[in-house]
């Protein structure tokens, strides 16, 4: 399943590339991150075909633009990998207008930093797939909600739209096609929960940003209560290669059935060369990325925990990193890929701590809507902080589990499995080295 | 029409109702507090979750609409494992102080923790705490105990029309507030504490005063408007302590507002005159006693031409037993209606607000015009002597310039408002007799007796009974056939 030698040849590849930026095979983006021209519309008209994509979108039917993502195989990058053409697909004849196309970059996933060199180096990309995204569903609007920490991003994107409302790329009667799309940067104010894409639909209103009860779901009732379809930055920049070169194309990059291109990943932690990483989908294994792309462990310590998706994701031990890096393989195994950012976690670091920071961040960033995520995230912190101060009992980490349990899948939004979801694999795969805090007094 | 299947009964339902509502008619309780049947639907509290064939994960009853077919369990170890774990959630941070807590009794996460929780907790952590906040002379908020349903929130926002209450902090601090502490505006706030499912909003003249348990209650009707909200006014002792709303989907819905709520205070003031009075000479009114009273009135009328001025918050029965008396007991007296300033006809009447008020302060005002009773135009015709019955509520027209020496008043009077009047008559207030009135649909409704008349008052079938036939053999039509003074005001 994976072709070794293409490994080989991304290693070497990679030697001369700039710090933190590798690949395996065809990539799309890396070639062009840490190049500060990437940016503007000249750079991309000339190296990347740019707008390319867009009049040729303009001379298919909506309904092939989504057919054509259909066969791509991409699957949402924002951490729940629903395939976008299926998405896009919700919005039909019968829908309602208006509709709305709304990009998700509020990346606030703790270890994800992929859609900022994105929106850094190659805003257009994401640009010019909203304006197709926003064909294929017939939207005239749309939205990029940006998270608020993400300032220079912000006024990236903002200098690219200009550009491209200048050359006509956006606003009225695109190329000549009478198709029209507005497109709006809106900066979040630094909520985790508005990363949910019902959470950031209210805060995009103006409202608090609590998720909302679904069904109905976005495509039925979404920003402003009318159809609307919510993608990641990066699920977005996909569209258009996909356009251009095909979803059969595209599909084929991904080493996998149902994982079509290819995937940025965003490695952070105890390695040593941490940073974003371009990879055809499913091409790794978690070892490989962790040695072969990343250069190993930091002063080549031993390896004690490997977070696969994100804080949210179960946690994996040393010994379960021989698994393909990709949705399928991963929740097989009990943990999940999410936005594909995988933090390394040495022996130097203590797991107690860092589940407890990881709890900590949860709680601080529950809406306080429903009740097992609003007090169960709290509790959990509490009896970890209890515990790292030397308080614990025996009966804690059961009890913490079974607050887990009665946490995960039992919320209104998937931010409660986030925070219960490590703190059930936490428990369970390193007891020991909670007991040493309980039993020997160990304390923080 | 279609059916699903709860806890294995076959139930029956129409199209769109939610599992919660569909259970219900079957029978089974499932357990909530978020939800509320007229207000927008969060399924944030997470207790109403059952279990529903073929569907993994456990699904709120209150957001899932019943289809046909669907098979649900609210009972499964899944369902109840997740009932005694919202109610251990709640409970991590709710004070244990249900013996000083005015909900106590009637309190839906007492009530749910009873049956649906578990009788151990296994917290030890702190429990979470927040300054007090003066919301205005309504309701007194407590926010410790507060359980973040945000029914109030959404009651504000959706009914009342007013986004007073709001959510702010967030996750584990998350304050259910006014905006920026100001006190309540709206006037609906009574109803925040009746959908409060905790002791977090209590009202501020109830609180302390009785424990719910005690109370008795009686469905009734309010007068405070022609609009006639069914309510349920709730005694002890013949002390009413509170009136609550009573659902009715096509009148009040589940609401009332501030004024009809509080309008019973009126029945218990010091000032009410509650024993016959009879103007002399020297001390101007003074009590005496009914004999006496009627007495005096009777010659006060004697010869003279008489003009009923009746309230239109009388009852039917009552404006019926006043057309029958001006007949016979007065030589075909006129009875004219009174009631609110600006609306003196039926046709006056209209919606004073976006929800519930409406612009005649008088509950029967469309029931006493369908008796044939017209409005009181400030005209007497060339009476000599006014006889003025009013239940209460209705505002009294002003008598001093209509050159009427000889004034009587029957029904319930503030002392302040009996200056000129020759005579007294006590009677009952709304709460203290049975009776039907007329809405401004045209729904006729019943009041009833919650608690006794205070003092020698009467109810005006007593009165005028005894203005008719006091002095002569007693009969057994001594007492008219509507007399309820037996009645006692017991729980319906």
């Amino acid at each position: 399943m994976i072709d070794q030698s293409q490994n080989q040849k991304m290693i070497s590849a990679n030697d001369g590339a700039s710090f933190g930026v590798g690949s395996s095979g065809e990539t799309l983006y890396v070639q062009h991150f840490k190049n500060d021209e990437a940016r503007f519309l000249g750079y991309y008209l000339e190296k990347l075909q740019g707008y390319s994509a867009l009049k040729y979108a303009f001379g298919m039917t909506p309904a092939a633009v989504v057919d054509e993502m259909k066969k791509s195989n991409l699957r949402g990058r924002g951490g729940a990998g629903f395939p976008t053409g299926i998405k896009w697909g919700f919005i039909n004849d019968k829908t309602p207008f208006p509709r709305y196309l709304v990009c998700n970059a509020d990346e606030s996933e703790p270890g994800t930093f992929k859609d900022r060199d994105i929106m850094r180096y190659t805003p257009h990309l994401l640009i010019e797939g909203m304006v197709i995204g926003g064909f294929a569903i017939s939207a005239n609007v749309g939205y990029i909600y940006i998270r608020g920490e993400y300032t220079r991003e912000a006024k990236l994107l903002q200098e690219a739209i200009d550009e491209a409302y200048e050359k006509g790329y956006l606003g009225k009667n695109i190329l000549g096609s009478g198709f029209d799309f507005d497109l709006t940067v809106h900066r979040g104010a630094g909520a985790y929960i508005c990363g949910e894409e019902t959470g950031l639909l209210n805060s995009l209103e103006g409202k608090r940003g609590e998720p909302r009860v679904k069904p109905p779901f976005p495509a039925q009732a979404g920003a402003f209560g009318k159809p609307t379809i919510v993608n990641n930055v990066e699920t977005l920049a996909n569209v258009p290669f996909i356009v251009n070169r095909g979803g059969d194309w595209f599909s084929k990059l991904g080493r996998l059935e149902r994982s079509g291109g290819t995937r940025l990943i965003s490695v952070s932690g105890h390695v040593k060369k941490p940073g974003v990483y371009e990879i055809p989908a499913g091409s790794m294994t978690v070892r490989q990325i962790i040695y072969d792309l990343c250069g190993g462990l930091l002063n080549d310590r031993k390896l004690k925990a490997v977070i696969p998706g994100g804080s949210s994701a179960p946690v994996l031990t040393a010994d379960e990193i021989d698994v393909i890096y990709d949705i399928d393989p991963l929740m097989k195994i009990n943990s999940m890929l999410g936005s594909a950012a995988l933090m390394v976690v040495s022996d130097e670091y203590c797991v107690v701590k860092l589940i407890h920071r990881i709890t900590k961040f949860y709680a601080h960033e529950s809406c306080g809507q429903c009740t097992p995520c609003r007090e169960g995230c709290h509790w959990m912190e509490s009896i970890i902080e209890r515990i790292l101060h030397g308080k614990g009992r025996e009966q804690d980490l059961a009890l913490l589990s079974d607050i887990a349990d009665n946490i995960g899948g039992k919320t209104l939004c998937a931010l409660g499995d986030a925070a219960a979801g490590p703190v059930a694999s936490f428990v369970k795969k390193f007891k020991p080295d909670f007991e040493a805090y309980i039993r020997g007094g160990k304390h923080a | 029409m279609p059916k699903c299947t709860i806890d294995g009964r076959q139930v029956e339902f129409q199209p769109g109702e939610n599992l919660i509502e569909v259970a219900k008619k079957a029978g089974i309780e499932i357990p909530y507090f978020c939800y509320h049947p007229g207000l927008s639907i969060v399924a944030q509290c997470r207790m109403c979750t059952v279990e529903i064939e073929k569907n993994p994960k456990l699904q709120t009853a209150c957001s899932t609409p019943a289809a046909d077919g669907m098979v649900v369990l609210t009972n499964s170890e899944k369902a109840k494992k997740n009932q005694r774990s919202v109610m251990e959630f709640l409970l991590v941070n709710h004070p244990l102080d249900c013996p000083i807590c005015d909900k106590a009794g009637e309190c839906d996460l007492q009530d749910n923790s009873y049956k649906f929780g578990d009788a151990y907790m296994r917290t030890s952590e702190d429990r979470r705490t927040y300054m007090d906040l003066d919301m205005g002379p309504v309701i007194k908020k407590n926010m410790n105990r507060c359980i973040h349903c945000t029914r109030c929130i959404r009651f504000g926002a959706e009914v009342a029309g007013i986004r007073e209450m709001v959510a702010i902090q967030r996750g584990n601090n998350t304050e259910i507030t006014t905006i920026d502490g100001r006190p309540l505006e709206t006037e609906y706030a009574g109803n925040y504490s009746d959908i409060c499912p905790t002791g977090s909003l209590t009202l501020k003249g109830f609180r302390f005063k009785k424990r719910a348990w005690f109370l008795k209650k009686t469905a009734t009707v309010c007068e405070g408007c022609s609009r006639g909200c069914n309510m349920e006014v709730q005694q002890e002792g013949n002390v009413i302590y509170r009136c609550i709303p009573r659902e009715n989907k096509e009148i009040n819905q589940w609401w009332m507002c501030d004024e009809g709520r509080f309008n019973y205070r009126y029945t218990m003031e010091k000032t009410r005159v509650t024993d016959p009075r009879v103007s002399t000479t020297d001390k101007g009114l003074a009590p005496c006693d009914w004999s006496s009273a009627i007495s005096a009135a009777r010659n006060l009328v004697q010869g003279k031409k008489t003009l009923i001025l009746a309230g239109s918050d009388l009852t039917q029965e009552e404006i019926a037993l006043l057309q029958a008396f001006a007949k016979q007991a007065l030589g075909s007296a006129e009875i004219r209606h009174f009631g609110t300033p600006g609306v003196k006809t039926a046709q006056d009447d209209a919606a004073a607000d976006k929800l519930l008020k409406r612009k005649s302060k008088t509950a029967n005002l469309h029931g006493v015009e369908r008796l044939g009773v017209q409005a009181f135009d400030g005209n007497t015709n060339g009476a000599q002597a006014l006889l003025v019955v009013r239940g209460g509520r209705a505002v009294l027209p002003s008598l001093a310039h209509l050159g009427v020496t000889t004034v009587i008043g029957a029904g319930v009077y503030q002392a302040s408002e009996t200056k000129g009047f020759s005579a007294i008559l006590p009677g009952a207030a709304f709460t203290e007799k049975d009776g039907t009135i007329v809405n401004f649909q045209g729904k006729e409704q019943k009041i009833r007796r919650a608690v006794l008349p205070p003092g020698k008052s009467k109810t005006l079938s007593e009165i005028l009974a005894l203005w008719t036939h006091q002095g002569q053999q007693p009969s057994t039509s001594s007492r008219t056939a509507t007399t309820t003074a037996t009645v006692t005001g017991g729980a319906v």
